[in-house]
């Protein structure tokens, strides 16, 4: 052990939120899950009635063969035999019109549900703060819109009634069975402990195999997605033998888990139907001695459990595939039901009102605010802005400047104190109807997949295409958008591909100017763009910010010595404010934080 | 990847097929092992359902002597009494059923072992290192998820054309002829009433498959487009929020809902179709048997155990045989589209490869030409024309230019991401097609603008491009870089592990960690894509540190905008729609007219106080 080996073997630390895969059966859920059946009850009450008469026509059925072949046939009744197979081929005519309906209604009803899990989950989320979304990972939302929804498809759509179904005709062959012959019956009863038994062993550990062998496969899918998403340092640092030397490994081990997986199944399956077979051994051998015994068995019976035992045989492994697959949809529904149950941290008050036409005035009042209690944030922010002022906000990273920003969008409500617009507290505002009179520029403009146009039309959906252009020429840099293939119908897809960085942010600045908003909020863009397109940025939001009241989180010294007024944050508190030139001369927190700057961008 | 026109698509169809049988010819012993167990367990089977037949006629011989005794089985000792035949027929089919049981678990562990221990693992492998031997033009093209998706799913497509489609197909054929060999031994004309509907299932179970995969792949992309949606809705939720848009996106989602909805309400119909149209049919076949079959047990002319009760369940073995023929036609359909994407990648030239012979002087100094270099990503769209410039061991070189210059392009051609189309690139006079290409590689660290770190420890991270390193070795990177100190604050230090579920380091953090990684390898070259891109003005300066010591006796390319990393250089190459616009120091740039001082004059207005 000289030397530390240091490969890239992914690591998963499993996040809480993905705790088991499957869960047994809880009744609570399974009548949740129901409840959204209530809206299609017709459908659902005559789905019912139809797995009913499956349940028992299937019996009927098989009963009808063995009736036509140990009766009529054994004797030779042409005539009876006749009726009897028009009998047979109307229930079978009936049972299959039947079926259809059933797998329709069935579809039908769960795709409706399906509608409508999707569609709370949307609008739940998006009424919960900012905050919830920022302790989420992004990727857990989205596996309960997709595996967590599909799984209860799964549980709606089949594993509910066809367990319906084959409990119905296991109970109805029973019962043919019982009714035909006791003694027969009882014999096959002994055999299916066996089947409980090889079905109890197996069940386990197939299951833990499976969730093993999805643990190997979810290692190889991340290795690999590293791999493509990382393919310039692996390429770049030569690294492509050792990366293809852990990827067989991981692979390999995967198929070792598969072929274990697969083992355990290739030796219950057939073990269940040996349990038929060994009923089919039982019925001939005890079955063929009672008759001859004359001990109550005649043939014709033979002939009836012969195509009966089936039917009653093969519901109790489709059962249990499909009780195992309803532990997965139940898994599925506790977490999504946890998600939709989860409650916004805060809401507007009922008797909130909505925000009148403001002209501009902010006001905060000792403001205090911390994400985790115990842990404030700001303590005590107290300034009033002027209509029309420009006020930076600047200050070290986690200094509270874009919390404080967030505080006057009512992205979150304040510990204590006041936010004021126009005098009117925040608290008692609509959050909707005072963000529709701000207008904001984000760190991190998300575009939606679409063209400019439509992002920018998002502020005002009326606006149209003259107004859109008329945006980006009262920000002068029409020319830039007019310059791409498509003008403002240029698509903005996947980030990185479609428009550069100082494109996006021109797109946000008229998405923002679009609205003409009193107060503008501005979380200005770190990343440095090139010089030229620096340039016409600087000019763009120069002309946005004009006549509006503004706050920016400043990162350009240009923008600084444009504001009216700057707050210096440190540590949740303004320790300095005033003008540019003002707190230079001061020589405080304000001329060093100028200094740092000075020597990283010159 | 663009869309072939239809003939082409179709002898391309044909070609991957064709490919696809020679590779199912070559694993002919496999499969052939299988064939003969599957036989052995049709076998069986139809061996059970006869003994029984036996047992009822047999039975109906004991009431009615009238009746004419069956052949009995071999294993039925000649004269025994009535009632112990019954006892040995039953243990006969015990006997039998415990075999066939040990022949299904031995099928079902050898297939495995074939298809998924053996087929899967070698092509996933083959595949996945070919794809890491691509340039960085199939990476470019192509999405990230389809890539994953191609050595995750697609590889199962040759398992699957092998397993649901060849020898799928080979166990109905032995399982009908089986059962018809059986069937024709007692009657022709029987057999031939019972099997009529045949054809007819099979043609039903195809064109199925043929209709409903269009929709499953119509309900692929709606799913996708409200998946894709959705994820947005949470991605942007800050822009929503702050434009009070939930109804609007909210009513949007509402509508990608409620079109996959919409849609499969259209196949429902056709779905639901398919189980009562095959059972139905199976139906028949055994009214046919009933009738016809009756008829002839009437007349003596079948026994009524071992010819209709047989074929009876004989019916129910075909039945099931047959509803497997939607799921090959499936099956085929769905092999042959990922086998056309895996044979895309296995089949791509790897654009940028090592020559063969190529050798290696040994030690390098890192003196760095272009002679004459112009390169495109895409044809007609030149990203660099006519470069040409030498950079001499140790030098600092900065490289200027607006947004798609070519100033990425350019450093991109030094470790050969990309081959030049014109001139070439050398390093200490060598063209680097000459050199190896991991060698070359090696000799040339990297930082980009946004660095890719993967899910391990700190260690792991620093020491990738060489994963032997010594802890002392990759804490000497670390230091240089300006690492170590934030590294050893962690609560685990070098153990740390980064990434989804790990500590998140801050963008600085990253950086340094990234410097440190191309440093443990002690390159001669050191290529710096604008690291401080993405950083606070303030962090910026740590990382400026860090890359001051790490440019200290390398030869060095540095992308930069910044004032102050421009002064420094030894020499800054300016660039204007990929030509090399101006070249000198900054005191004599800027005493040129050029791009380079009006620049420099713009940033000046913005920060000058």
């Amino acid at each position: 052990m000289s030397k530390e080996r240091h490969e890239i073997a992914v690591r998963r630390l499993r996040a809480d939120e993905e705790e088991a895969d499957r869960l047994p059966l809880r009744w609570a859920t399974i009548a949740r899950l129901l409840a959204f059946t209530r809206p299609h009850r017709a459908q659902r009450d005559m789905l019912l009635g139809l797995c009913v008469f499956r349940a028992l026509a299937l019996p009927g059925l098989a009963w009808l063969v063995g009736h036509i072949i140990k009766g009529p046939i054994a004797a030779g009744d042409g005539a009876e035999t006749a009726r009897g197979l028009l009998a047979f081929t109307l229930l079978f005519i009936l049972a299959d019109v039947v079926l259809y309906w059933r797998v329709r209604l069935a579809h039908q009803i769960g795709e409706n549900v399906l509608r409508d899990l999707r569609d709370q989950l949307m609008a739940h989320l998006l009424t919960q703060p900012l905050a919830f979304f920022h302790a989420r990972r992004h990727g857990g939302l989205i596996s309960r819109m997709i595996s967590d929804i599909e799984a209860m498809r799964n549980g709606i759509q089949n594993n509910f009634f066809i367990t319906f179904v084959s409990l119905g005709q296991m109970a109805a062959a029973a019962g043919l069975m019982l009714l035909a012959n006791p003694t027969l019956f009882l014999v096959l009863l002994a055999i299916a402990p066996c089947l409980l038994l090889v079905h109890g062993f197996f069940r386990g550990k197939i299951l833990q195999a499976s969730r093993i062998q999805q643990e190997a496969f979810s290692r190889v899918t991340s290795a690999l997605a590293e791999t493509v998403q990382g393919i310039r340092v692996t390429q770049g640092f030569a690294r492509e033998a050792t990366n293809a030397g852990i990827f067989t490994r991981l692979v390999r081990a995967l198929a070792d888990n598969v072929v274990k997986t697969a083992s355990l199944t290739a030796l219950y399956l057939p073990l269940l139907e040996l349990n038929a077979q060994g009923f089919l051994a039982a019925l001939i051998g005890v079955g063929g001695w009672i008759a001859l015994d004359g001990g109550g068995a005649s043939l014709g019976d033979l002939v009836t459990f012969f195509f009966l035992a089936d039917l009653f045989f093969s519901p109790i492994t489709i059962i249990g595939g499909q009780l195992s697959e309803a532990t997965l949809a139940m898994a599925g529904a506790e977490r999504y039901f946890r998600l939709l149950d989860t409650p916004p941290a805060w809401a507007d008050r009922p008797d909130a009102i909505a925000c009148p036409p403001l002209g501009g005035q902010v006001e905060f009042r000792a403001v205090r605010f911390a994400y985790v209690p115990g842990r404030p944030v700001l303590h005590g922010i107290s300034f009033v802005a002027r209509p029309g002022q420009v006020i930076a906000l600047v200050g070290h990273t986690g200094s509270g400047k874009s919390t404080l920003i967030g505080l006057l969008a009512k992205f979150q409500l304040p510990l204590s104190g006041q936010v004021l617009l126009d005098g009117h507290d925040l608290d008692g505002l609509r959050q909707a109807s005072v963000r529709r009179q701000l207008g904001f520029v984000f760190q991190q403009n998300f575009l939606f997949a679409g063209t400019i146009a439509e992002n920018v039309r998002m502020a005002r959906p009326e606006a149209t295409d003259a107004e859109l252009r008329q945006a980006f020429r009262d920000l002068d840099c029409l020319d830039l958008i007019e310059g791409l293939p498509a003008g403002i119908h240029t698509p903005c897809s996947e980030k990185g591909r479609g428009l550069s960085m100082g494109q996006q942010q021109l797109v946000a600045f008229a998405r923002a100017l679009l609205t003409d908003p009193r107060i503008l909020v501005l979380d200005e863009a770190t990343s440095a763009v090139d010089t030229l397109t620096e340039a016409r940025l600087q000019v763009a939001l120069a002309r946005l910010m004009k006549g509006r009241t503004c706050f920016v989180v400043a990162h350009r010294l240009s923008t600084i010595r444009r504001a009216d007024c700057l707050l210096v944050l440190s540590e949740g508190r303004i320790v300095e404010r005033g003008t540019h030139d003002g707190l230079l001369a001061q020589a405080g927190h304000y001329a060093a934080l100028h200094r740092d700057f000075l020597s990283a961008t010159t | 990847m663009p869309t072939q026109p239809a003939a082409p698509e179709a002898a391309r169809r044909e070609e991957t097929l064709r490919r696809l049988l020679r590779i199912a010819w070559s694993h002919r012993a496999d499969c052939l092992q299988l064939l003969a167990l599957q036989l052995l367990v049709v076998f069986l089977t139809v061996a059970t359902i006869a003994i029984a037949g036996v047992g009822i006629d047999f039975a109906r011989h004991c009431v009615d002597r009238a009746i004419p005794a069956p052949p009995l089985p071999f294993f039925v000792p000649a004269g025994v009494a009535d009632k112990a035949v019954f006892l040995w027929l039953g243990g006969g089919i015990l006997v039998i059923a415990f075999l066939r049981a040990a022949l299904a678990y031995v099928f079902g562990v050898v297939s495995v072992r074939f298809l998924h221990g053996r087929i899967v693992v070698d092509l996933r492998a083959q595949v996945f290192a070919k794809l890491q031997q691509l340039s960085f033009r199939f990476f470019d093209s192509n999405a990230s998820g389809s890539i994953i998706n191609r050595v995750t799913a697609d590889a199962h497509a040759i398992r699957l054309f092998i397993e649901g489609v060849v020898l799928q197909l080979a166990i109905i054929t032995l399982t009908l002829v089986a059962c018809a060999t059986y069937m024709l031994r007692t009657d022709w004309r029987l057999t031939v009433a019972c099997l009529a509907v045949l054809p007819l299932q099979v043609w039903f179970a195809v064109r199925f498959s043929r209709r409903v995969r269009p929709a499953y792949e119509e309900n692929r992309e709606l799913m996708d487009r409200m998946v894709l949606g959705f994820s947005e809705n949470v991605q942007g939720i800050q822009v929503i929020k702050g434009f009070a848009l939930e109804p609007a996106m909210q009513s949007r989602f509402a509508g990608w809902s409620e079109a996959i909805r919409l849609q499969k309400r259209k196949v429902f119909g056709e779905i639901a179709l398919f189980w009562p149209v095959i059972d139905g049919l199976n139906r028949l076949s055994m009214v046919v048997l009933l009738g016809y079959g009756g008829w002839m047990v009437a007349r003596d002319e079948i026994a009524l155990g071992t010819g209709l009760v047989v074929f009876a369940g004989l019916l129910q073995q075909f039945s099931a045989q047959v509803t497997t023929f939607a799921a090959v036609a499936d099956n085929a359909q769905v092999s042959l589209a990922g086998a056309k994407r895996i044979f895309e990648i296995l089949d791509t030239d790897p654009g940028v490869a090592s020559r063969p012979g190529a050798t290696s002087p040994g030690r390098f100094l890192g003196r760095i030409g272009f002679e004459d270099v112009s390169f495109e990503y895409q044809e007609e769209a030149s990203v660099l024309r006519h470069l040409s410039f030498v950079a001499e061991p140790g030098q600092r070189i900065a490289i200027a230019g607006a947004t798609g210059s070519g100033k990425s392009a350019l450093l991109s051609l030094i470790p050969r991401f990309y081959d030049p189309r014109g001139g070439r690139v050398t390093l200490d006079g060598h063209d680097i097609r000459d050199l190896p290409l991991a060698e070359l590689r090696r000799q040339v660290g990297m930082v980009f603008q946004e660095n890719f770190l993967f899910s391990n420890t700190i260690s792991a991270n620093i020491a990738f491009g060489h994963p032997d390193a010594s802890p002392e070795r990759i804490e000497r990177a670390a230091r240089i870089a300006g690492a170590h100190d934030f590294i050893v604050g962690l609560a685990e230090g070098y153990a740390t592990v980064l990434g989804e579920g790990g500590v998140n380091l801050s963008g600085g953090q990253r950086q340094r960690i990234a410097i440190a990684r191309a440093l443990l390898l002690e390159p001669t070259v050191l290529l710096l894509d604008d690291p401080t891109s993405s950083i606070d003005p303030e962090t910026e300066k740590e990382i400026m540190e860090a890359m001051e010591s790490a440019m200290v006796g390398r030869t060095t390319f540095i992308v930069a905008h910044r004032l102050s990393t421009l002064r420094r250089a030894d020499r800054i190459l300016v660039l204007e729609h990929g030509k090399l616009a101006q070249t000198g120091t900054h005191a004599q740039l800027m005493a040129e007219d050029g791009h380079y001082r009006r620049a420099i004059l713009v940033q000046a207005e913005g920060t000058a106080v």
